[in-house]
């Protein structure tokens, strides 16, 4: 072939963009991969369950956090305070148990022996709600404002089931700690 | 090109689509009509036949992806590059619908629609974020080839959150707001355990009939810019050509 083959400036690329956007993205991708590990090493201590709250309460203070454990169904109660409602029950975690008042109302799947999860802070007093005395009752209570069930992976439906709650919410459960008549 | 060249169906494709469209119809009737309500959950256990199959195909297709990625760094395969930009955006698609579907089913059941402290639900997000960066990598132009190989990096980056986002339930067990896996540990009625293996079934069988359309996109395109190049050339070798004629004829 003949002809004029010297080189020519390059045509731009048709969809070239400004160099900051791979920069910006390269950063988006580093903050992205921070916080996966930032949240991989913060989600080890995401809650405090009941025994571990009991344990470090005086490292704990008065600082917010979150706790972990079972409703004990015969501690259940409800009730209101200065006309809000409130929810008060013990849970337990790891053999020990903490004495819970909860202002608001509770959650739609909250029962006895199904896991919360609340955010909350330590009161040194002891619950001051009518008809609930507290199972732990070490002149200590958790004061919460949000609640979480954590429920399992069972996807059951049991014909006896009406049964067995009404067994639960009398007592009658598995509960580690008994209610004391 | 011809007519058929630009058209990204076939009988395969349409097989497939069909039975997609049969087997959502049949997914809806069982998850609403055939399986039973929980006793704790009631009715809202009817959203783990829509979350737990888009969880199952965002790992998938981000394993489809990582492959495509691996492939492209180590031979330099163009087919491989389509076929993880391709699954990596059906796979943002399925990974935005598990958080949407966990996000609705959290609030009956756990009584947030979101928790910041939860790995699973943070993890997942970050992935869904990465698929995002991902997408924008490849729209960002620049050097086909370099393009491909950041992206094939960002793509590996984000599969690997993967086998934590599946064992974080696990590793943090009684750390967790997430409950355990449903169908390695859980403990399903039997219709409920049928329903959720027929909604894994239509999902992986419309990531299957996706794939081919996006990926047949993907060639094309690929192919359109091969064509411009050589056409780009043409002109300017005929330029050429017309040029020194003309000098000769002077």
């Amino acid at each position: 072939m003949t002809g004029e083959l010297t080189p020519r400036a390059p045509r731009p690329l048709r969809s070239r963009k400004a160099p900051w956007v791979a920069l910006v993205i390269a950063l988006a991708v580093v903050v992205a991969v921070a916080a996966l590990i930032v949240n991989l090493v913060e989600g080890s201590l995401y809650f405090y369950n009941a025994d571990e709250a009991v344990e470090e309460r005086s490292d704990i203070g008065d600082r917010r956090f979150t706790l972990q454990g079972s409703p004990i169904g015969c501690s259940i109660v409800e009730g209101f305070s200065d006309d809000a409602p409130v929810v008060a029950f013990s849970l337990s975690f790891g053999g020990s148990s903490v004495d819970v008042v909860h202002h608001g109302d509770p959650a739609d799947l909250f029962q006895a022996d199904v896991p919360v999860v609340l955010d909350g802070v330590w009161v040194e007093q002891p619950p001051v709600v009518e008809g609930f005395s507290g199972i732990a009752n070490d002149g200590w209570h958790f004061s919460s404002d949000r609640m979480r069930v954590k429920h399992d992976n069972d996807y059951i439906n049991d014909d006896e089931y009406d049964e067995r709650l009404a067994l639960s919410d009398a007592g009658a459960d598995s509960t580690e700690v008994v209610c004391e008549a | 090109m011809s007519a058929d060249a630009v058209n990204t169906g076939s009988r395969t494709t349409r097989l497939l689509g069909s039975a997609v469209l049969v087997g959502v119809l049949a997914l809806i009737l069982l998850g609403f009509f055939g399986a039973p309500e929980d006793d704790e959950q009631a009715d809202a256990v009817r959203m783990i036949f829509v979350h737990v199959p888009s969880a199952f195909l965002t790992y998938a297709a981000l394993a489809t992806t990582a492959l495509g990625s691996v492939m492209w760094l180590w031979k330099r395969s163009r087919w491989w590059d389509v076929v993880a930009h391709s699954s990596a955006e059906i796979g943002v698609i399925f990974c935005g619908l598990t958080l949407f579907t966990g996000s609705v089913w959290g609030r009956p059941t756990w009584n947030t629609y979101w928790d910041w402290g939860d790995v699973r639900l943070v993890t997942t997000l970050i992935l869904f974020l990465m698929l995002v960066g991902y997408l924008a990598l490849r729209s960002a132009g620049g050097d086909e080839n370099a393009v491909a190989t950041r992206a094939a990096v960002v793509g590996l980056l984000a599969a690997a959150n993967v086998p934590i986002i599946n064992r974080s339930v696990e590793w943090w067990a009684n750390r967790t707001l997430h409950q355990k896996s449903s169908l390695t540990d859980g403990n399903l009625e039997d219709l409920t355990l049928f329903t959720l293996v027929v909604g894994i079934v239509v999902w992986a069988l419309f990531f299957v009939w996706a794939m081919i359309h996006r990926f047949r996109i993907g060639w094309l395109e690929h192919q359109l810019q091969a064509v411009d190049l050589e056409t780009a050339l043409a002109q300017r070798r005929a330029e050429a050509t017309a040029e020194s004629t003309g000098e000769a004829n002077q």
